[in-house]
């Protein structure tokens, strides 16, 4: 599974991204990103979740590839749904990390 | 999204996302949305429902009256602490006329909020965000470590940074003249925060809190420093603030951060997707245009381009508007004021065509 992440927008308008490849993690991480992704019914969410016009607020994409799937999602910070939150939180670590 | 003119004179005091949101929306922030997301659902939905009931009741009365209104040219700031967590506004820690608390931003935030309000006052007679006396409502310590300060339709928001690359948002004065400015423009010309209708609103959010900083330090076209965020970025970032309107793509240049992505001209435009389409990437060219046409002009800065800009602003920029439309709008207001063959029309002529828009 490839995971792809980008925050963008805020304040400052920095983009931040990072990509991780499940085959690069140690197989605890990779079953916490698979439980992550799973209990955000990630394949489920629409491919644009709309926003409420608040300026400044962050805007994510994230992507996630596994197997045959491919889904894209874009969010804006302010309408994030709260089973998506870990996921991204994980994501925002990793990109801090990297 | 189009602004709704029709809640213009309400938004303000009693619903505070009800013209930003459409009420299905809101319904659906219930139904979905976080707590957060739920609570101001929630209370647009009860404000628009009691201010449904006070219209029929107070009929024709006077609006001001009905509203129990400031009196012009009096503020109204409170500041509110969420102690690092996310519900809104929080706990109230300080109130108009109370003395500083000690928490630095507590009291950058009244201060900053105050300078905000004297200078819309006092340079183009406006009084507060809506014209109509709205309340200053801040809340400081948002979240953990949050690296942002915005504008939630209603009030303002600072994290206080994650002390690494950030420090608190409240550190700089042009961002707190920056997040009400949005507020400004939400009530005036309600350009859609997406692509270049949505770059134009954030440089007017940086135009005008440049201008407060710079007015604030009494300093002139020529003296300031033309930098936003100076001093939020940590001296660990190797860079003196987050955007420069002097000189777009220079103000950062870091292992971390990475370099300052703002195009000076039209000619390096972003035209991806992020950032609601570049908006605070691409106000890098408005941003430069003022710069120069203030700069041409000479004096405080405020006085002649920051007043065509004004103009602009709340009377003759519409919701799409888009850059060249904007350059246009400014050059006519421009001929307007000072006249037809007047160096300031030339001054913002010469501006725009610099940057690539005409």
């Amino acid at each position: 599974m490839r995971v792809t992440f980008e925050r963008s927008g805020g304040f400052a308008g920095l983009i931040v991204t990072t990509s991780v490849d499940t085959a690069t993690l140690p197989a605890t991480e990779t079953e916490h990103l698979q439980q992550l992704v799973q209990s955000a019914n990630f394949f489920g969410l629409p491919a644009e979740i709309p926003a409420a016009a608040q300026p400044d607020r962050f805007q994510y994409e994230i992507t996630v590839e596994d197997g045959n799937q491919h889904h894209t999602v874009r969010v804006g910070e302010a309408s994030v749904p709260e089973s998506l939150r870990p996921l991204l939180n994980w994501c925002m670590e990793k990109a801090r990390g990297s | 999204m189009a602004r709704n003119k029709r809640c213009k004179p309400l938004l303000n005091h009693v619903c505070p996302i009800c013209c930003i949101l459409p009420p299905h929306m809101n319904d659906q922030i219930v139904l979905n949305g976080d707590s957060t997301q739920k609570e101001w659902a929630l209370q647009s939905i009860r404000a628009s429902e009691q201010f449904r009931e006070r219209r029929t009741i107070v009929g024709a009365l006077n609006l001001n009256a009905a509203f129990n209104l400031a009196t012009v040219g009096e503020k109204r700031r409170t500041i509110f602490d969420a102690s690092t967590g996310t519900d809104l506004p929080g706990k109230r820690v300080r109130g108009e006329g109370d003395p500083p608390t000690g928490d630095v931003m507590v009291d950058e935030a009244y201060d900053g909020s105050g300078a905000t309000y004297d200078f819309f006052y006092d340079i183009f007679e406006r009084n507060s965000i809506d014209g109509l006396g709205m309340r200053l409502d801040s809340t400081v310590h948002f979240d953990q470590k949050y690296d942002n300060a915005f504008w939630n339709g209603s009030q303002m928001v600072y994290g206080d940074g994650d002390g690494e690359l950030f420090n608190r948002f409240t550190i700089s004065i042009d961002i707190i003249g920056h997040e009400l400015t949005h507020g400004v423009t939400q009530h005036e010309a309600g350009l859609v925060y997406k692509g270049q209708p949505g770059a134009l609103n954030e440089s007017m959010s940086d135009v005008f809190g440049s201008l407060i900083k710079q007015r604030t330090l009494n300093q002139t076209a020529e003296e300031a420093d033309w930098l936003i965020g100076a001093g939020l970025l940590t001296d660990k970032v190797d860079g003196t603030a987050l955007r420069s309107m002097k000189a777009p793509g220079t103000a950062y240049d870091d292992k971390v951060l990475g370099k300052d992505p703002q195009p000076a001209d039209m000619s390096k435009i972003y035209t991806g997707k992020a950032d609601n389409e570049g908006v605070h990437i691409n106000s890098g060219i408005p941003n430069r245009a003022f710069y120069l046409a203030a700069s041409e002009m000479g004096g405080y800065a405020w006085e002649k381009a920051g007043k065509i800009w004004y103009i602009a602003l709340c009377d003759r920029l519409r919701s799409q508007s888009n850059f060249k439309r904007a350059a246009n709008l400014t050059v006519t207001i421009a001929g307007e004021l000072y006249g037809p063959d007047s160096a300031e029309k030339k001054a913002v002529e010469k501006a725009w065509k610099t940057v690539g828009v005409v």
